[in-house]
């Protein structure tokens, strides 16, 4: 009872009442006789609280740290206080008498979250003293769900990080934006068409790592194209900081431009060594699938469809030219198969994870094992990662020397069937099959079906990374570190697709990467202080990179039979490769960079700092980029007049400009590209590839960025805020410029284009209940608003440029973009509804002809597309922008509740006002397109839509076959599709219970703890289609790619 | 023991809450309300290309009959686009009114099928309009209305010269929201009125009868129009009557007659001896559907309709059109050896543009068709 009601105390009543509740209680000074303490220490949420450093005796004498679970255990003299201390929560002290060796010790947070550590330019920094903008979790923060990418954890939980999970493919990475749109480079085209990832650097524990890696060249990249993130097992972060504004990031250099995202897994912090292993077993299921008539009502749909719709006797007589319209009596016509349920499926899954670790602050070691498996709801699809992650520290007890070495092992193996990955659209063209077709089987060996499920698809990425760390502290204050890693990663892919799924001849398929790196940085930095007032920082670092990478792929068709997957026995002629691929890389680049901090009495703070980044990919102009930054920060809560407030507990107003500069000229596009042509009098040619002309003015791309921010909490923290508000500009970014043909090039890469991002982000936290009552409950919400504007493009475009889109499927949805207004906008057509009528279709007052398209005047029941032009004829011409395709708002809510050995957790994140194409629904009106052929059909009763003469609908009528193919009632390019994307979803619930520690303790446990948790529970939209964060970064709705799970799991969390 | 108290704050120095309140006063005045114009964005304005152009800025109408003229581009500016026609002037510099006369013409109103059961209902879906003669619309498309006439608008000279102080100029503003445009020196060359077509009996740049095209030097020899022709036989000869450049069997007069409402059109079918033949004889013509017509009145000279001008009204295809064409087809049969029917036809695809009385004169010059059995 009294560590409860002690908690309201300030640190000084705490140390008198517990001397004297310690003298009084025990009456007795019990001579030098030592006990064994053991106990739990557990924060304001009754979650454990690791790390804390229990002191004893007088002064306090350090015996070591809890552990993760918040327990330690000590030998200590009798009687003895012990006192416990950690960064952020106040210090709180108990005693070990009347035989007390079983101590449970509850910790009230610090009012001040200032004296938290954030590092920056991979130094550990005061909170209190930076000046960047930045966001930290820590590892209590993640929720307890299993999966495979750890991103997917921070939605909605970092103003101005906007994580859109696009695809449920396991083993693969949403998008991450930090702080709006950094490019307009797109590549692919139709529902793969996306923008060029602007993900955040990755710092995992001191080394960088670029999280692109696997996707840099889009969706259909070769190579297993695993997302590195995937290999981090969740269980083994310690925090996750997010830095944002260009001051937090300059002196990360090029590679920071998007941001910064530090990881740091944990370590050993435990006296006695300690084992934990958490285990979680989950079943993910897909989303509700496409409604589809089946069997019988699929015929009965289709010829009253026919009947209704038939403009001459042909129609009638082609019904009995197709076999499951006329011939329901044919056994092999009269099926009702379910083909969805041959793809789609519901999964049980597990992941375990070993945790061991033990030691103190002179020597501690870490291991983490862990299994995890997602099979993927789609057959033949599946993602499975081992890790070890070996860690150790050692630190002489002076301190002047430390060396930490870690060594990361993780392999994710993954399969993609026959697609492509990320999406699977194969999976969902197939399901969109006739009911009418007999199941598959082996007499029906038919192809893409065959494909999809056959398909032996083996993708394996391996990783080993070792790191070595040393520092060591000259004089006091001066400081020396340097840091080796060395990473290789492995990836292969083998395919074997057997013969019935390839026309009658089996292939073998076989992708071989490797990518290294070594990296190497050594900094000396410097603190002094004068008079306590004027404190100094120095920090100097240089980096040096060696980063490689070298892939092939083999392809040898007809090899002899299936069970013979290669390599001998195939046929020459048609099988293919063995060279390299074009993704060759040998870079070499070196940074140099230095920081300096000045701060008056920790009042008055300024940063500056300035890096040098040079690369053997830029070009000789530009070999160096320069990214300087500069910081202030005023703590307000230090002046004199707030010197006896009560209710702020900090409060601090901060400024920075930064600039990173990205180079995007690779040697390539400066100086050209010659291939060897050919002879020219007996002497071999090399000339200039005529694709690109080289443009060696080519700048780099530069990011500037300037962050206004106030941070305050009140209350003792029961309200805390922070709130910043930026402006970033993108200036020179890469824009392909298509040449005409009379120049003999066909493009130029340019500089030219221009973006701004400019917007507002809040994080707000409550505590409302008081620390002494049974309840504890957190609250935080995070909004972020950003607008992005389009500069500037290449001065000959005169403002606009569009990119068309002619990709095989006619999508046909071109982008627009057009100085002034937001970046991204569609280029579509616009849809006013459809006309009720045929006298509703306007007539040329000239020709007298109804407004027609394709030769064919549009009717009742026709989609009333706007005659933009006015010519009465809808044509290639009637295109209008249209729409934004990036959100406007994002953010999230999270709710933390404890109730003694309860807690229950939700997350919940927030999109805003951004266009989608709904291209989902486009393709299941379309369907209805051909009744003769060989389709599904599905329910219409649920869509808008017109009927008969005189209806007002939104959608144009479904039926009217004949004429289809002209009026294309349901072509994608039209605004009809377009609809607000907001959602608010659910991310993940966790109710946890944690066992009564005496009560366990009987079968040697020191913690046990079970959950049960649940992922991507609920959308709230108003969105029609299946799921407003299904689409890809450009709005348009994939859920025919890879849906994305529900997960329902039961965890368990044991401690040895 | 001492409790949180959100009372006290109030209690604190004013100094500091005058401080907090003057922080959070500033960052709202430079966050939300100043932002955007601090940050001096570029303006978001539609789009205007330097590089619209038309596919031609040649225009060559023909008087006395709608035009839709010009292939507009307008490389993806933001639309709808204002058009209007600028600095129109001769080529010597005289400035051209003649074009911008208003007149009453015929726009549509809603869409002729061709199923109208009565003029009236045809009449109810068009109606005059004052329009100037020559105007451009928000498509970028030009238009020459029917109201026009040879002596509202000069045309191009009859001896085929192209002197430029004879052509009309003009130039174009094309504009939107986002700027404006000018296009220059567009030129307008119309070609007389031919009410008719086929016009190969006109010589397009006088309006006189056209040469022949075998002997064209001869004043007294002219072109005509042709019918087509399937199985007719001559009476005298029984070889199958023809009509092209070399022997002219049957030829074919578009001209307007004497003594009609206003809105008549006749058949006549004229012997060799200027005679006319019974349209009866065509026994197996169906003269009720030959054209949009109604009143159908049948004498023994001619077939008399009464019809709405222009001649098909619009390009569609209807029971009495090809599409561009108004086709009448003109069918009789006869006893073959051996008693079998025999089917003979003939017709003519033809526009008439100018309301009035005409009548539609198959020549049978040379000889009558044969209908008697054999």
């Amino acid at each position: 009872m009294n560590n409860l009601t002690n908690n309201t105390f300030n640190m000084k009543t705490i140390h008198v009442i517990f001397a004297c509740v310690a003298f009084l209680v025990t009456g007795y000074v019990q001579a030098q006789t030592n006990v064994t303490v053991t106990g739990n220490v557990i924060d304001e949420n009754r979650q454990p609280l690791g790390g804390v450093t229990v002191l004893v005796g007088k002064p306090p004498r350090a015996l070591g740290t809890t552990d993760e679970n918040g327990n330690f255990r000590f030998t200590v003299p009798a009687n003895a206080p012990l006192v416990f201390r950690i960064i952020g929560y106040q210090q709180a002290s108990q005693n070990t008498g009347s035989g007390r060796t079983n101590l449970r010790v509850q910790m009230a947070p610090d009012a001040s979250a200032l004296e938290e550590v954030v590092i920056r330019g991979y130094q550990k920094r005061s909170k209190e003293l930076s000046t960047g903008s930045s966001f930290s979790l820590t590892a209590k923060d993640l929720p307890d769900v299993p999966t495979a990418n750890i991103e997917s954890l921070l939605q909605g939980r970092v103003p101005g990080m906007n994580i859109q999970l696009n695809t449920g493919a396991p083993g693969f990475r949403g998008s991450t934006q930090i702080r709006g749109l950094s490019t307009v480079s797109m590549t692919g085209s139709g529902d793969q068409s996306f923008l060029q990832p602007t993900s955040p650097l990755y710092v995992i524990d001191g080394i960088p790592m670029d999280a692109d890696r696997a996707t840099e060249y889009g969706f259909q990249q070769q190579g297993p194209g695993m997302s590195p993130l995937s290999l981090i097992p969740q269980e083994d972060i310690a925090s996750i900081e997010i830095l944002k504004d260009a001051q937090a990031t300059s002196l990360y250099g090029s590679m920071a431009a998007y941001g910064v995202i530090i990881i740091t897994t944990k370590r050993g912090n435990s006296p006695i060594p300690r084992v934990r292993y958490t285990h979680n077993s989950f079943v993910r299921t897909p989303p509700k699938l496409r409604e589809t008539l089946g069997g019988n009502l699929e015929r009965q749909l289709k010829l009253q469809q026919i009947y209704g719709n038939a403009l001459d006797y042909f129609d009638i007589w082609r019904i009995s030219q197709t076999g499951f319209l006329s011939d329901s009596l044919n056994a092999y016509w009269n099926n009702s198969t379910n083909w969805q349920d041959y793809y789609y499926r519901s999964r049980y899954n597990q992941s375990h994870n070993l945790h061991i670790d033990g030691g103190d602050q002179l020597f501690n070691y870490k291991a983490n094992l862990g299994y995890f498996t997602d099979q993927g709801i789609i057959e033949n699809t599946g993602f499975t990662r081992y890790n070890a992650n070996l860690r150790m520290e050692y630190q002489p007890a002076d301190r002047r020397f430390q060396i930490i070495g870690a060594a990361f092992a993780q392999m994710g193996k993954q399969s993609i069937g026959d697609g492509v990955g990320m999406l699977q659209t194969g999976i969902a063209e197939n399901g969109l099959s006739s009911t009418l077709l007999p199941p598959p089987s082996f007499y029906q060996a038919g192809g893409s079906h065959s494909s999809a499920l056959s398909t032996d698809n083996d993708n394996a990425t391996r990783l080993i990374r070792s790191n070595l760390e040393a520092n060591y502290m000259f004089i006091e204050g001066l400081r020396a570190s340097t840091s080796l890693s060395y990473e290789f990663e492995s990836k292969t892919e083998d395919t074997f697709t057997p013969a019935v799924a390839n026309n009658q001849f089996a292939r073998v398929y076989s992708y071989n990467g490797r990518t290294t790196q070594l990296y190497n940085r050594n900094s000396l930095n410097y603190s002094t202080s004068l008079n306590d007032s004027h404190n100094l920082f120095i920090n100097f670092f240089n980096e040096f990179r060696i980063a490689g990478r070298q892939s092939s792929v083999s392809r040898q068709e007809r090899s002899p039979n299936d069970q013979l997957q290669g390599p001998i026995g195939f046929d020459g002629y048609y099988s293919r490769g063995g060279g390299l691929l074009d993704d060759y890389t040998d870079e070499r680049s070196a940074s140099f960079a230095f920081a300096a901090s000045y701060d008056f009495q920790k009042k008055y703070v300024v940063d500056l700092s300035y890096r040098l980044d040079g690369s053997s990919a830029n070009g000789f102009e530009n070999l160096y980029a320069r990214n300087p930054a500069i910081g202030l920060r005023w703590n307000f809560d230090k002046e004199a007049f707030f010197e006896n407030s009560e209710w702020l507990d900090y409060g601090a107003l901060r400024m920075s400009w930064g600039v990173n500069i990205i180079p995007t000229g690779t040697l390539e596009r400066i100086y050209g590209r010659f291939d060897i042509t050919g002879n020219y009098n007996g002497q071999q040619g090399i000339g200039l590839d005529f694709d690109q002309i080289p443009n060696p003015d080519l700048k780099p791309k530069t990011n500037t960025q300037y962050n206004l921010g106030l941070d305050f909490s009140l209350f003792n923290g029961k309200i805390e805020v922070i709130y910043d508000t930026y402006y970033k500009k993108v200036e020179n970014e890469l824009f392909e410029q298509l040449l005409p043909n009379t120049t003999g090039f066909n493009k130029l890469f340019s500089n030219g284009a221009g973006i701004a991002n400019y917007g507002h982000e809040l994080f707000l936290m409550m505590r409302p209940l008081p620390l002494s009552s049974d309840f504890s409950l957190s609250f935080s919400l995070t909004g972020a608003y950003n607008k992005d504007v389009l500069l500037t493009l290449p001065e000959h475009y005169g403002g606009q440029f569009i990119r068309w889109e002619f990709d095989q499927n006619e999508h046909l949805q071109h982008v627009i973009l057009r100085v002034g207004g937001s970046t991204l906008a569609n280029y579509l057509r616009i849809n006013d509804g459809v006309f009720p009528t045929d006298a509703d279709v306007p007539v040329d007052p000239v020709t007298g002809l109804r407004y027609q398209t394709n030769g064919v005047a549009f009717a009742g029941g026709d989609p009333m597309l706007r005659d933009l032009n006015g010519d009465y004829i809808l044509d290639g011409n009637d295109y209008r922008r249209t729409g934004n395709s990036q959100p406007l708002f994002t953010g999230g809510a999270s709710i933390m509740l404890t109730y003694k050995n309860f807690n229950f957790n939700l997350n919940g994140s927030i999109t805003g006002k951004r266009t989608i194409l709904n291209n989902a629904l486009a393709q299941r009106l379309g369907l209805m397109g051909n009744p003769f052929g060989n389709r599904a059909v599905v329910p219409l009763n649920d869509v808008d839509m017109w009927r008969q003469a005189g209806d007002v609908a939104t959608y144009p009528y479904a039926y009217d076959y004949r004429r289809y193919g002209y009026i294309q009632p349901f072509r994608f390019d039209q605004n009809l599709w377009a609809e607000d994307g907001s959602y608010f979803k659910i991310n993940n619930i966790v109710i946890g219970y944690m066992f009564d520690r005496d009560w366990i303790s009987r079968w040697g446990l020191a913690n046990l703890r079970v959950y049960v948790s649940g992922e991507n529970l609920h959308t709230f939209s108003r969105y029609s289609g299946p799921n407003p964060e299904n689409v890809t970064n450009m709005g348009r709705d994939v859920s025919s790619g890879y849906p994305v799970p529900r997960t329902y799991n039961l965890g368990l969390s044991v401690e040895f | 023991m001492r409790r949180y108290n959100i009372t006290r704050s109030i209690n604190t120095p004013r100094g500091a809450m005058h401080h907090i309140a003057l922080i959070g006063a500033l960052l709202c005045a430079i966050c939300l309300g100043g932002c955007e114009k601090a940050l001096d964005l570029p303006e978001e304005k539609e789009f205007i290309s330097e590089n619209i152009n038309y596919g031609s800025k040649l225009l060559e109408p023909i008087i006395g009959r709608t035009n839709l003229m010009g292939q507009f581009n307008s490389d993806n500016s933001s639309l709808p686009l204002t058009f209007e026609i600028v600095n129109a002037r001769y080529g010597d510099g005289r400035p051209v009114t003649d074009l911008f006369e208003v007149r009453p013409t015929y726009v549509w109103i809603d869409a002729y099928d061709g199923e109208e059961a009565s003029l009236e209902e045809i009449e109810a879906k068009r109606r005059l309009e004052d329009r100037p003669l020559f105007e451009v619309r928000e498509s970028g498309q030009f238009i020459l209305w029917a109201s026009t006439t040879n002596e509202l608008i000069g045309p191009r000279p009859t001896d085929s010269s192209n002197l430029v102080q004879d052509i009309r100029h003009f130039d174009l503003k094309v504009s939107n929201s986002g700027g404006e445009v000018y296009l220059a020196d567009f030129q307008l060359v119309p070609w007389r009125e031919r009410p008719y077509f086929p016009y190969n009996d006109i010589n397009p740049y006088t309006g006189e009868p056209a040469p022949d095209p075998i002997d064209p030097r001869n004043p007294n020899k002219q072109d005509y129009i042709r019918p087509r022709l399937s199985g007719v036989v001559g009476a005298n000869s029984n070889n199958f009557l023809v009509s092209n450049n070399e022997r002219k069997d049957v030829v074919v007069y578009i001209r307007p007659f004497e003594g009609g409402n206003g809105h008549n059109l006749r058949f006549k079918f004229m012997a060799n001896d200027s005679t006319f033949i019974n349209p009866d004889e065509f026994n197996e013509t169906n003269w009720n559907e030959l054209v949009h017509g109604f009143n159908t009145e049948k004498t023994e000279e001619y077939v008399q309709y009464d019809v709405a001008y222009p001649i098909p009204l619009v390009n569609i295809q209807t029971p009495y059109t090809n599409g561009g064409s108004a086709s009448v087809n003109i069918e009789y049969s006869r006893r073959g050896f051996g008693g079998g029917l025999i089917y003979a036809s003939f017709g003519l695809d033809f526009n008439i543009y100018r309301p009035g009385d005409w009548e539609i004169v198959f020549h049978f010059k040379n000889e009558l068709p044969k209908f008697e059995d054999e």
